[in-house]
């Protein structure tokens, strides 16, 4: 019974079973190879335009050098990757309705962007590189989620940014935002 | 963070050392020298990501050092300036054919080069060109075909496409994927639209294809019948169609196949259908089918195309059917007796429809506008009667054979498809109520005779005419029926009856065998009451049934009908026989058994003393000596008018 349902979906999805099959090297910064499913590493747009669709399927694995990405980083980004085909993230509803990303996305998703700030920007930055979309809104989401609710000081605190304008331009700025405090 | 690492990227360093070298040459060189590897392999991925990285580094780095604009119109500049050099000076050395192949390789190229300049570039596409409102990179790639190839060679190639193909038409193997190719360029030249294809290309497609096929059919119909005109326009046409559905794109069809109908077929209907030997007339006259399927197939292909044709077929057939009506009529002016009975006159008719309605069906595929024509030809003659019958009479008798008993002798299945096709000529009848009229006396004559071959037949028959004009119509006739098959019942309750009931004593059953048919009013044809004197016995009968059919009916009124009843009578000579006849033929017959040889007065006159008890009219005396004759009891003496010899 479970082998004729094992065929019969293979039957249904030929085009995903060969891609199963099929892995890519992706390489990062250091030099670090990481061997994942085709239709895994797919979901990077870069990484899909270079794919060989044609490829033998015993071929060697192609090697694909992604040096804006550090190792530690594309291990995340893989794991989101892999996660995201079993289980997909649902849709971010903008504008956010919570600032807690567990409101806003299933458990695992929001599990996944609690890191330090620094490496959560390094995966927005792999993100956009990458072109990942869903990794880029849950990543992007949650620097919202920081900012959500928040006084402009209480923000540069979050973000150890340091105020840089003169009481003039700060008053300027005010008064030209001055729509945006009334809502 | 990482970006802070980096150093940052000049304009000139990002372009000069690593995309235009290590891409754009890379490629160009590709282009020219040809591809020895599959086109999606031209980089390896690490060649590629060490560009798409410096492209994304440089779209990414901090105003003044944003290079996102200047790497657009790079782009842009590098495909045009490549087209608008190497491509169009390639272009310039080629004619005909090899400027077309020339093309091909060209726009193929440009694929190759749009999509990887698009690759190389993409993180433009992601945020520069939207935030701009900017055509996407290979949007603007196309555009610049467009306007510094396509627009500059468009009118050449399409004069060198069109050489291409008139050659096709001329019978020369021509390259098909070459022009199709062609065919793709213009198609994609439209953006998502047909526009560029319409305009550059099809439209004069279609202005030379009425060109061609002006010139042609003015050939052809000057030196070829219609018959061959006709193979080599469904030849053209096919040819056409093929054409499209190998290399063209499939809208064409229809207005490829409109002009070539105008130019062959809707401008020359008239001389075709006309021709003197083998226009339509003539191939109708020689039953030309093949010719005359496709003669419908092609003017059926023009609106009302087929109104001319249906002319000629309507003329055709009126005038085979009045030939028909002629024909009878030298009969009957030639002396020929002029009676209902013409069977072969019938049989013709008949064989006229077949024949044509064979035509209307096989070879125009049953198309009404041509039906329509079959019938307007056959209503105008059969109603034209000759001599004294009408031909409803004629029809009606022609029934009437096949239906009764001794008639045509004919197994059920020709009965059938005899009514059935009498019928289709019935529905032609102006007069359909006469038919229906002598139809009842006919029908009233066989059932009461008992001369009704079928009764099967005779439902099956009514029921035809019901189809045709309605239950109304037939209501009578159906009465007849029914009186008829409740006769049946009457019979064996009144002989139940005489049997247990008291009158038996009144009744010598075993002299007279007496039976009752008991017909509704209205139903059957109106006969006159006659005043007879019965024989007692006779007369002691109808009595008892009287009496029987006011006990089993209720507020019914019986007359009698006597002449229309039958009497089987024993007549002794040598042998006894038992003769099967009318009340008043069994009078005649007992004198004739007697005389033999008699003139009509005396007979008549005999009959009526014979018949003292009571007094039938001569009119009807002289009727039943006509059904003598016509059952071959008696026959006209050859030799003396008015004598009647006797046959036993």
């Amino acid at each position: 019974m479970s082998a004729l349902e094992e065929k019969s979906q293979a039957a249904d999805a030929p085009a995903d079973e060969t891609e199963d099959t099929r892995s890519v090297h992706l390489v990062s910064q250091e030099g670090e190879s990481f061997d994942i499913k085709v239709s895994v590493a797919k979901m990077s747009n870069l990484v899909k335009t270079m794919i060989d669709e044609d490829a033998e399927e015993d071929g060697d694995a192609q090697e694909i050098p992604l040096p804006n990405v550090k190792a530690s980083v594309l291990s995340k980004v893989i794991e989101f990757c892999a996660h995201y085909k079993e289980d997909p993230m649902n849709e971010i509803e903008k504008p956010l309705k919570s600032a807690n990303m567990h409101d806003v996305v299933q458990e695992w998703y929001a599990k996944f962007v609690e890191v330090q700030q620094e490496t959560l920007f390094e995966l927005i930055l792999a993100a956009n590189y990458m072109d990942i979309k869903p990794l880029l809104d849950l990543t992007c989401a949650t620097v919202a989620s920081m900012i959500k609710g928040k006084t402009a000081e209480e923000i540069r605190k979050t973000f150890n940014i340091v105020n840089d304008f003169t009481p003039e331009e700060e008053a300027q700025v005010r008064e030209e935002n001055k729509w945006c405090e009334d809502a | 963070m990482a970006r802070e690492a980096q150093k940052i990227i000049s304009l000139e360093d990002g372009w000069c050392n690593n995309i235009k070298p290590n891409a754009i040459n890379v490629l160009e060189d590709h282009l020219n020298r040809g591809f020895d590897k599959r086109t999606s392999q031209l980089f390896t991925p690490k060649d590629f990501m060490s560009t798409y990285t410096t492209c994304y580094d440089m779209c990414t780095q901090r105003s003044p050092y944003n290079w996102s604009e200047q790497l657009y119109d790079r782009h842009g500049e590098t495909i045009s300036q490549y087209l608008s050099g190497t491509v169009v000076n390639a272009l310039r050395e080629q004619h005909g054919e090899f400027l077309l192949k020339e093309l091909v390789r060209r726009w193929s190229n440009h694929k190759i080069m749009n999509q990887w300049m698009q690759k190389f570039f993409q993180y433009l596409d992601r945020y520069y060109v939207k935030h701009h409102s900017l055509p996407s990179l290979k949007e603007a790639g196309l555009k610049h075909f467009k306007t510094l190839v396509y627009d500059v060679v468009k009118s050449t190639v399409v004069n060198a496409m069109l050489d291409v193909i008139n050659k096709e038409r001329e019978g020369t193997i021509i390259d098909r994927p070459l022009i199709g190719s062609c065919v793709e360029l213009f198609e994609s030249m439209g953006m998502g639209t047909l526009d560029s294809y319409v305009a550059d290309l099809e439209e004069a497609l279609l202005a030379n294809t009425k060109d061609h096929y002006a010139r042609k059919s003015q050939e052809w119909i000057e030196t070829d019948s219609t018959p061959d005109y006709m193979i080599k326009a469904e030849n053209a046409l096919e040819a056409e169609k093929l054409r499209v559905a190998n290399y063209l794109n499939p809208s064409t069809e229809a207005k490829l196949l409109r002009v070539c109908d105008d130019e062959m077929l809707e401008k020359r209907e008239k001389i075709l259908l006309e021709k003197e030997g083998s226009g339509c007339k003539v191939l109708l006259a020689n039953d030309k089918s093949d010719d005359l399927s496709r003669m419908y197939r092609l003017f059926n292909r023009l609106p009302k195309g087929l109104e001319p044709m249906a002319e000629i077929i309507k003329d055709h057939i009126t005038e085979m059917g009045n030939e028909i009506i002629k024909r009878r009529e030298a009969k009957i002016e030639g002396g020929e007796k002029d009676t209902n009975q013409d069977p072969n006159f019938v049989k013709e008719l008949l064989a006229l429809h077949d024949k044509y309605m064979a035509v209307v069906n096989d070879q125009f595929a049953g198309n009404s506008l041509l039906q329509k024509a079959l019938k307007e030809a056959f209503v105008d003659f059969v109603n034209r009667d000759v001599g004294k019958f009408k031909n409803a009479d004629l029809m009606c008798s022609f029934c009437d054979r096949i239906l009764k008993t001794g008639g045509e002798k004919l197994g059920d299945a020709e009965v059938e498809e005899y009514l059935a096709k009498v019928v289709q000529l019935f529905s032609y009848l102006t007069d359909k109520d006469l038919f229906a009229e002598i139809y009842r006396n006919q029908l009233a004559r066989r059932l009461l005779n008992s001369r009704s071959a079928s009764d099967d037949m005779e439902r099956l028959m009514i029921g035809k005419l019901k189809l045709k004009c309605g239950s109304q119509f037939t209501s009578k006739m159906e009465g007849m029926m029914n009186d008829l098959a409740i006769g049946g019942d009457h019979e064996a309750a009144f002989s139940a009856y005489l049997k247990d009931g008291q009158e038996t004593r009144k009744i010598d059953v075993a002299k007279i065998d007496f039976n009752v048919q008991v017909l509704t009013t209205g139903y059957w044809p109106a006969y006159k009451p006659m005043e007879v004197t019965l024989p007692s016995t006779m007369k002691k009968c109808t009595e008892v049934f009287k009496k029987y059919y006011a006990e089993t009916t209720s507020k019914r009124r019986l007359g009698w009908s006597h002449t229309l009843g039958n009497v089987t009578i024993r007549a002794k000579y040598q042998k006894s026989y038992d003769l099967q006849v009318t009340t008043l033929q069994a009078a005649i017959v007992r004198i004739m058994k007697a005389r033999k040889t008699i003139g009509h007065p005396q007979l008549v006159a005999e009959v009526l003393s014979q018949l003292s008890f009571f007094r039938p009219n001569p009119k009807v005396i002289k009727a039943r000596i006509h059904g003598l004759i016509e059952r071959e009891y008696l026959e006209r003496d050859a030799s003396q008018a008015n004598h009647y010899n006797y046959l036993a």
